[in-house]
């Protein structure tokens, strides 16, 4: 059955069609989740009330957007009120100048990326990376590089012009490797 | 010490708008040229994309238990 059937039949109130989205897409809403917030429990509950918000107003759902671009937009702005409402110091932006051109921060890393899975240690270090990037720079990244979405998409998904969704991702990638670069980088 | 060729700050930028790029297919030649022959530029480049790979291949499992309890909660059958 495709996804527009699933949708139509889950609007005339079919338990098992709903049952069925919800499988299609738990892990890539769980794991978005989990990217943002890099916590598994915060990540299980926003996959709850993502769903939950899916299952309310799925008569509403009327097809003009992908229902993963719709899924991503309640993701992003359940984590973006959570952040706003969080002690920590989400909203800083980042400096304006980050001085990716000293020679010292230009080397070769010592990672394998494809071991990602195995390895605790460089898991730490991303988490601990990402977790310095505000969230709203957070989530372009994440939506771009990461889920392979669009720059239009993205845009559509965290309410942000083109212009902006570029101009944060320029910062993000170069943030994110300057953090990496601390603690991957050797001397050959 | 800076970097003093101009050069390359203008390279490193435009690469850091276009991680993705195919450098046979998209790129002008003095980028490409550039960054084959720029050794600080290509580190840069290839730490860029790790980076971005890293982090598509950082995946958490959604346990049986969590599924059952979004199924739970959603007041949904298997």
């Amino acid at each position: 059955m495709t996804e527009e059937e699933l949708i139509k039949l889950s609007q005339s109130g079919d338990r098992k069609a709903l049952s069925e989205l919800v499988k299609k897409y738990e892990k890539t809403v769980y794991n978005f989740a989990f990217k943002i917030c890099r916590d598994k429990e915060r990540a299980e509950h926003t996959m709850q009330e993502t769903f939950l918000s899916m299952v309310k107003s799925i008569g509403q759902f009327e097809g003009k957007s992908k229902l993963s671009t719709w899924l991503y937009t309640v993701i992003t702005n359940h984590c973006l009120m959570a952040a706003r409402t969080g002690k920590k110091h989400e909203w800083n932006s980042l400096d304006d100048e980050i001085d990716i051109f000293e020679e010292k921060n230009i080397s070769s890393w010592n990672v394998d990326p494809e071991k990602v899975f195995e390895d605790n240690e460089l898991k730490e270090q991303l988490d601990k990376a990402i977790s310095k990037l505000p969230t709203d720079y957070r989530i372009v990244f994440l939506l771009r590089d990461v889920e392979g979405l669009s720059t239009a998409e993205t845009g559509e998904i965290a309410n942000l012009s083109v212009p902006a969704v570029k101009s944060r991702l320029h910062r993000a990638r170069i943030f994110l490797r300057e953090e990496l670069n601390k603690v991957l980088q050797y001397e050959a | 010490m800076k970097l003093k060729e101009i050069k390359c700050k203008k390279v490193i930028d435009f690469l850091c708008d276009n991680i993705e790029i195919d450098f046979d297919k998209e790129c002008c030649e003095k980028i490409k040229n550039h960054v084959h022959e720029c050794e600080m530029c290509k580190k840069y480049f290839d730490t860029l994309k790790i980076t971005a790979k890293c982090y598509q291949n950082y995946n958490v499992d959604l346990s049986k238990e969590s599924h059952q309890k979004l199924i739970n909660k959603l007041g949904l059958e298997e």
